[in-house]
């Protein structure tokens, strides 16, 4: 029987500094990953945490890491060359397949970018599998841009809507993700649908703005962070009502996720 | 002359057949079946029905069907009859001088089922209890589960006492020779059937797996037991407990007289196979070692029936939801369940009225007193060890009735987002002071959390283990930075209570996850009473329904 609690030793490629407090580690790894999944990373007398994959490629796979608490920072601490403890992939992914041939609308708040990013990279490199891409893309405050590069690159194919919370930059608009969910055309769309992905009042709130707008519940997705301590429907901390988080998420329908209730 | 498992297997068969005949019209699949069916011809009845089943089967064409609906109709539910005369296969009619349904047999045989944890069958509903087909299905239970007294004394006081009357109706009504035939066929095989409990009862036959065993004997016996498998059962702590008190918890066993039986144990039996820490692997900074177990033997484990059931719905988180878990899996192989019988239920046990009194699925049952134990083998395996005590019928009993009783609302899902805003749960806000007693007790709280253990500050060395947590402590939800997705004592009294009597059940199926024990109760130190708050929610639920 597979031990599905033990990790195994990925080496650290190299390490981006994204932001002060968010940095992207590109670790050694072979196998598929989807759009939306993520790992149990540990450091060994440090702990474990779900992180997204926020990037893939031949060899390799990205994370995102925010410094936030005892495991990011230990994870901080390392270097190109040193070994990051993971097991995964796991939970559901963003239903890609439901996507192609529709406009899509990616909404998203800080780190929250760094689960929807692989999915970005997908249309992008992929342009005839969508429709149009529009994407709104909210930080604190300059300081705090994430993935500046690829934002930039995505301006090539998408329609980006780059803004700061309460500060104005070049290239940005100001104003928290919702003020600008109005810019959408949704009316244009003859299909299409909405990933929403950030801090947990972030999404509520931008999920009732889309439905003012006219979006239909069963259009927006959204991804959900809860407490995990085993990520494989054990632990209990990632419950709600009769839902694991683990198992059948991070990914929800909008439809399903406002019917689970803490 | 002993009597083997595999015909046990083939009487129990026989019973269930019967009572599908019984049950409901024939099909085609059914006819087929009995194409090719053998069937024991040890007297007259037997040959004769067989022979009569041989025929009418041999020359039936494919209206047969059909025209045993008909008959059935016409036997069973007295159609086309203005006088209602038939063949009305239900013991009440028989057996009651009006001769009409729900008399003192159905009340009768109505108790006994529930006795032994039976309710209604699935796709039966619309039977009575005291039907044919009902009382053939139970007799088949009672081959695989009951003792050769409950077998016996069923057979003749519920099917006997009545049949020969039933089979004369059948013979009058019936229009085709199926039906006389198969009544024919029961007759004969009841008839053996007494005959077979008749010699077992006196000891001409035998199936001994039930003995009397002296206290000054069982003591070599537990001997010989550990030198192959380690023994657990509930033990005393003194003054390890609450306020000083002492405290019962299971414990490895090394003499009888550590066995606590006359009372409830505080913590469950859920700790001897699901340790309360755990270490999953052990690390150095390159590689990460999984941790095999110290001791390889198998593990006896005496435990009381709610604990029993409590294994199964672990089994079903750790091994059902997602992948299954190695840590458990093995330990859960290892374990070997036998059942240590409840004279009466204790203090705030409501095992009764969560349908989880009765536990079949051990491996030997154990009643024990001052003097001696009555042990029920089930698992051959354990037999050697016993075969030498005095023979008698045992099987164990189990509580029917508790003095505390879990009125469990039937809430549907969309009624959760009214639920989740009641008021109701905020009386817990100033009392519940998120200990995680109650989760501790449980036996069926399975949620932990994952630590890791360095050897010295300056080591690499250390070791990745996982501890029990519980969802009524505060920090269980929290998420880095210190968000909390449940802010209250009163939220997480809402969470635990919905998911033992609502959410296990509704993801799951079969089962709530609460068995009924009451540990909580005992445990809580603010007297918090788990039971009132179900019962509490049940009837704020109802005047809101009403
Ligand atoms: C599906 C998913 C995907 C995620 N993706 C990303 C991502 O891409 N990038 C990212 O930056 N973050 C991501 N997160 C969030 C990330 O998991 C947390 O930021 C991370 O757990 C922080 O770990 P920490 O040890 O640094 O924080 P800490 O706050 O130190 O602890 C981590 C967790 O353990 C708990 N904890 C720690 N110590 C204790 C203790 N002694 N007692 C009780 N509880 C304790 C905390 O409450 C917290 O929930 C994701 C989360 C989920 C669920
Ligand atoms: S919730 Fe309470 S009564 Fe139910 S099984 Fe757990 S400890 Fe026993
Ligand atoms: S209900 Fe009682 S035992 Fe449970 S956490 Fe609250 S105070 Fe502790
Ligand atoms: S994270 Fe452990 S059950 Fe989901």
């Amino acid at each position: 029987m597979e031990n599905i609690m033990l990790p195994s030793p990925h080496k650290i490629l190299s390490i981006v500094k994204e932001t002060q407090a968010e940095y992207t580690f590109r670790v050694a790894y072979e196998g598929e990953t989807k759009h939306g999944q993520f790992f149990q990373l540990s450091i060994p007398k440090v702990g474990e945490a779900p992180i997204s994959v926020s990037g893939k490629g031949e060899g390799y796979i990205e994370f995102t890491i925010r410094k936030i608490g005892r495991l990011t920072q230990g994870i901080f601490g390392l270097q190109p060359g040193d070994v990051l403890f993971m097991r995964g992939p796991y939970g559901n992914a963003f239903p890609v397949d439901q996507f192609k041939g529709k406009d899509l609308v990616v909404i998203c708040g800080g780190t929250g970018m760094a689960p929807v990013k692989t999915l970005l990279n997908h249309f992008y490199d992929h342009p005839e599998e969508g429709k149009s891409v529009h994407l709104i893309c909210g930080f604190k405050d300059l300081g705090c841009v994430l993935f500046t590069e690829e934002i930039e690159k995505f301006k090539g194919k998408f329609h980006v809507i780059p803004t700061l919370d309460n500060s104005s930059a070049p290239g940005f608009e100001t104003g928290m993700v919702t003020a600008h969910i109005g810019k959408i055309p949704f009316n244009s769309f003859e299909d299409y649908n909405v990933v929403i992905v950030g801090p947990p009042v972030m999404m509520r709130f931008a999920a009732l703005e889309c439905v003012k707008h006219g979006v239909p519940e069963d259009k927006i997705w959204v991804s959900f962070e809860r407490r995990m301590s085993c990520a494989v429907g054990k632990c209990g901390h990632c419950k709600i009502n009769e839902t694991y988080v683990c198992l059948e998420g991070p990914v929800f329908n909008y439809s399903r996720a406002r019917e689970l209730l803490d | 002359m002993m009597i083997s498992k595999a015909e046990s297997r083939g009487r129990a068969d026989l019973y269930r057949l019967l009572s599908r005949l019984y049950e409901r019209e024939a099909d085609q699949a059914l006819l087929d079946s009995l194409r090719g069916l053998s069937l024991p011809e040890d007297n007259d009845d037997l040959k004769q029905g067989a022979a009569a089943l041989r025929d009418y089967l041999a020359a039936a064409g494919p209206d047969a069907v059909d025209e045993l609906a008909v008959d059935y109709a016409a036997v069973f539910l007295a159609a086309g009859s203005a006088e209602g005369a038939a063949a009305l296969p239900c013991e009440s009619v028989y057996t009651s001088p009006r001769r009409i349904f729900m008399q003192e047999a159905w009340e009768q045989v109505c108790r006994l089922y529930a006795g032994k944890g039976l309710g209604r069958a699935e796709g039966r509903a619309d039977l009575m209890e005291d039907h044919l087909a009902l009382e053939l299905a139970f007799q088949g239970w009672l081959v695989d589960n009951g003792t050769v007294r409950e077998q016996k004394s069923f057979l003749e006081s519920h099917l006997l006492n009545w049949l020969p009357a039933f089979a004369a109706d059948v013979d009058k009504y019936g229009r085709t020779p199926f039906y006389k035939a198969v009544t024919r066929i029961t007759l004969g095989f009841l008839a053996l059937e007494r005959g077979l409990l008749e010699g077992l009862e006196s000891g001409e036959l035998s199936m001994a797996r039930s003995f009397s065993v002296r206290n000054d004997r069982l003591a070599p016996i537990l001997a010989r037991l550990k030198e192959q498998y380690r023994v657990f059962a509930p033990k005393r702590f003194p003054k390890r407990g609450l306020k000083g008190a002492d405290l019962i918890r299971y414990g490895e066993i090394d003499a009888l007289t550590d066995i606590v039986y006359k009372e409830k144990s505080h913590l469950s039996a859920k700790e001897v196979f699901y340790p309360v820490s755990q270490t999953l692997f052990r690390f150095n900074g390159e590689e990460c070692t999984q941790e095999e177990p110290a001791d390889g033997r198998e593990i006896i484990l005496l435990a009381r029936p709610c604990d029993i059931n409590a294994v199964r719905r672990l089994d079903t988180i750790f091994l059902r939801n997602g992948q299954p878990d190695l840590y458990y899996a093995r330990m859960r192989e290892k374990l070997h369940l036998f059942l240590l019988e409840c004279k009466e239920g204790f203090d705030n046990c409501f095992c009764v009225s969560m349908g989880s009194n009765v536990a079949l699925d051990y491996e030997a049952a154990v009643r024990i007193d001052d003097i001696c134990a009555l042990v029920e083998v089930k698992n051959e395996a354990f037999l050697p060890y016993f075969q030498d005590e005095v023979p008698i019928d045992f099987a164990p009993e189990f509580v029917s009735e508790n003095r505390r009783a879990a009125r469990v609302p039937e809430i549907r899902r969309e009624q959760l987002a009214e639920i989740t805003v009641l008021d109701y749960w905020k009386q817990f806000d100033d009392k519940c002071i998120g200990c995680g007693g109650c989760n501790t007790a449980c036996p069926t709280c399975s949620c932990f959390d994952t630590v890791d253990v360095i050897y010295h500050e300056t080591s690499r060395d250390g070791e990745r283990r996982r501890v029990w947590s519980g969802c009524m402590l505060e920090d269980f939800t929290r998420t880095a930075g210190g968000a909390l997705a449940r802010k209250t004592p009163g939220a997480n009294m809402r969470f635990k209570v919905l998911h033992k009597i609502f959410d296990f059940k509704l993801r799951f199926g079969e089962e709530h996850m609460c068995v009924g024990c009451g540990r909580c109760i005992d445990r809580c130190p603010k007297d918090i009473d788990y039971l009132d708050a179900i019962n509490g929610l049940s009837d704020l639920l109802a005047g809101k329904e009403g």
